[in-house]
């Protein structure tokens, strides 16, 4: 029997596989899912050049990162020099009571700024070309407020909402009724056909995300990062990404058999995610936004330093541990595939009229 | 092959060879859809003929589960619709919906649903291919639906409700938007399939269409079994029931003595502002043709109804019929 099942099951992926990848309405599922990834790609290229001007100019004056680190405030001008060398950049600005006068250097990695007031050096500041450290929170950024919950989100709308409503509209749903094939079945089938879409197209944005934030820096300090967390991030993240996939999937796939026009429950859900942050704890976790906030590694900044006003709001978010987060993803998906699967049992064929 | 043997105990033998509905109807919100149907189809060719809105499709899609009965029961060779597992091994339905999945070739069409069996590729691929062959669409068969004509449209649904050799034949007017010579290809189909002891039921809003191909007839009108049998006895049903007919010309007196040279007609009653009448016919084909007749012969008739529905307003809608394929 289970067999008979699977065997249906993968007829209906068969015949999904196309609608779910290739729908012409579908194109802008691509657009959404890679847009994180144009914007990294294009971080990565803006670092690398500037990098490789970096590079160019430290050939006429190279200092070496022990030697910048070694002045000291209190140094005169001309001990600095003759540690250094000529600086890549220098600028002077003579008032009536003193001079003050910077000087750049850089060793390809970072810029240094030496200000000196009078002849003394008074002031170092030290600024990373571009930084693994920030890079990686502003992935986390939009990752957790981009990429789940509008991109993914979106993208969920725009295949699952379509498994049964696209038909319906198309007016040829009434094949798959019309087979030996049980219901839950066939709602199985279409939702398979639906992870797999969205998991493959959205896994594959966070893989090269991912790749592309690393992209700029030179292998030592990837795979410093790689050794110590980077894996376990890479994983959560697309974790992160397949169960957002599984949970808004199963939303929508519901919200297709239960609405017709799509915007209404899109809105609705956005409204009730977006709320979740605000919401008492009990009605927190019916949600799909809750269980994946606490998969994801890396705390997203504005979550810190956000409006004192609206963190009163914020109801203590007790954090989830790991496993429980994914067993409630699990559980709500399941509960709401089950009141699908219960609405497809009794749905009828009503094209409207002919 | 694939269908199923009838297994265990079940309901007595003779339910699981028909096509049982027990006082079944459905509503869809206010208006009705079909209301007290009972009938028990056996074998062979049944048609189902009613005009535009009668409630054929209905029957058919309480018939298949597609919409469920608002009171009553049904039951297909002792199986209910609510069970597709069972019914579509044994049931085939092509219906009036004129729409396919997208970007599909014919055969793949076919093939593709035949999947959902549970079967194996060469299975599949063997019984698409001789369902394509069976209502002759081999030609086309690898070319996309999008650009198929209507008649080959109608063909390919067809291959696609017969393909898993079911046992109970649906189809909603499969003769529509066919030409002469597919027709008389299809309606061969159909006498073959029956005579392979199926059931093959029908629709059409044209009983001249069936009438010459069917076992049995259920007459329709607005969501009524009104007629069902041998279609000789469908037809002195009608005939034994004169039939009446509001006329309004300008000489009603003139149409009256022309009407009454026919013996068919039993009664004229002319209106009482001279307008006017009415008439009763047993053979309305006959009199509608004189009807003709007399309009061309200077007598203006501004409109002609017929004075009661059910039975009467049927068969004139059926005459009509036969009118327009003249
Ligand atoms: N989905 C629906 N919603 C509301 N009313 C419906 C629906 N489907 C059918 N009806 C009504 O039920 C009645 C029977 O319709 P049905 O489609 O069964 O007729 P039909 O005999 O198949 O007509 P046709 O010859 O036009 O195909 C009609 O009055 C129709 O308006
Ligand atoms: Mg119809």
């Amino acid at each position: 029997m289970m067999s008979q099942y699977w065997a249906q099951i993968r007829a209906v992926i068969r015949l999904e596989m196309k609608k779910t990848f290739l729908a012409k309405r579908g194109l802008w599922v691509y657009l959404l899912a890679f847009a994180p990834a144009l914007m990294f790609g294009a971080h990565a290229f803006d670092v690398m050049r500037t990098r490789q001007y970096q590079h160019e100019v430290i050939a006429g004056h190279p200092v070496s990162r022990n030697l910048l680190d070694s002045i000291k405030p209190g140094m005169t001008m001309d001990e600095v020099q003759v540690k250094l060398g000529d600086p890549t950049s220098r600028r002077t600005v003579t008032t009536r009571r003193r001079t003050r006068t910077w000087l750049r250097y850089t060793d390809g990695e970072s810029q240094y700024d030496f200000t000196f007031n009078d002849d003394e050096l008074e002031r170092i500041s030290v600024h990373e070309i571009a930084s693994l450290q920030e890079d990686k929170l502003i992935f986390a950024t939009v990752f957790q407020f981009f990429f789940v919950r509008l991109a993914i989100f979106f993208g969920c709308v725009g295949i699952f909402m379509n498994l049964f409503r696209g038909e319906l509209i198309d007016k040829s749903l009434h094949f798959y009724l019309l087979a030996p094939i049980r219901r839950e079945v066939l709602l199985a089938g279409k939702y398979l056909a639906g992870l797999i879409a969205t998991v493959v197209i959205f896994t594959t944005s966070t893989a090269l995300q991912f790749w592309l934030l690393v992209l700029p820096y030179d292998s030592a300090s990837v795979s410093q990062y790689m050794q110590n967390g980077g894996w376990q991030h890479l994983a959560a993240y697309l974790g992160v990404t397949a169960l957002a996939c599984l949970g808004y999937g199963s939303v929508f796939l519901a919200a297709g058999l239960f609405f017709r026009n799509p915007l209404i429950p899109a809105g609705i859900v956005l409204v009730w995610e977006s709320a979740n942050l605000f919401l008492p704890a009990a009605l927190k976790k019916i949600s799909v936004i809750f269980y994946l906030q606490s998969l994801c590694p890396i705390v997203a900044p504005p979550d810190r330093d956000m409006n004192p006003l609206l963190a009163l709001l914020i109801s203590s978010a007790e954090p989830t541990p790991a496993a429980l987060a994914v067993a409630g993803l699990f559980a709500v998906t399941a509960v709401i595939l089950f009141f699908g699967a219960r609405k497809a049992r009794t749905l009828e064929i009503n094209y409207g009229t002919d | 092959m694939s269908v199923s043997g009838q297994e265990k105990t079940g309901p007595p033998p003779i339910e699981q060879s028909l096509v049982v509905f027990d006082n079944v109807s459905r509503f869809y919100g206010e208006v009705l859809g079909v209301n007290r149907v009972t009938l028990s189809i056996p074998p062979g060719i049944t048609s189902l003929v009613g005009p535009n809105g009668s409630g054929k499709t209905t029957l058919m899609n309480l018939m298949t589960g597609l919409v469920r009965p608002t009171r009553g029961s049904i039951r297909i060779l002792g199986v209910t619709p609510d069970d597709p597992e069972k019914l579509f091994r044994l049931l085939g339905y092509s219906t009036q919906f004129d729409s396919f999945p997208k970007g599909l070739t014919g055969s793949q069409f076919v093939y593709s649903f035949l999947r959902l069996f549970g079967t194996s590729h060469a299975e599949c691929e063997k019984q698409a291919w001789k369902a394509i062959e069976r209502v002759n669409l081999v030609d086309a068969a690898n070319r996309k639906v999008a650009g198929y004509s209507k008649g080959m449209r109608q063909r390919i649904k067809l291959a696609q409700s017969i393909a898993h050799d079911p046992r109970v034949l649906v189809l909603d007017e499969p003769l529509n938007g066919l030409d002469p010579l597919v027709r008389a290809e299809t309606i061969a189909l159909f006498r073959e399939l029956a005579a392979e002891g199926r059931h093959v039921i029908v629709s059409s809003h044209i009983l001249h269409e069936v009438d010459m191909i069917s076992d049995q007839v259920i007459l329709l009108s607005n969501g009524y079994v009104v007629a069902e049998g041998k279609i000789s006895g469908v037809r002195s049903e009608i005939s034994e029931h004169p039939m009446q007919v509001l006329i309004r010309c300008n000489k009603p007196e003139a149409l009256a003595a022309r009407v009454f040279e026919q013996d068919s007609v039993v009664e004229a009653r002319l209106h009482a502002d001279k307008g006017g009448l009415l008439i009763k016919t047993r053979d309305a084909d006959r009199f509608y043709r004189l009807l003709n007749q007399i309009a061309l012969n200077g007598i203006e008739i501004e409109s002609v109804a017929p004075a009661d529905d059910n039975v009467n307003s049927v068969y004139e809608y059926l005459i009509g019929g036969e009118e327009s394929t003249k």
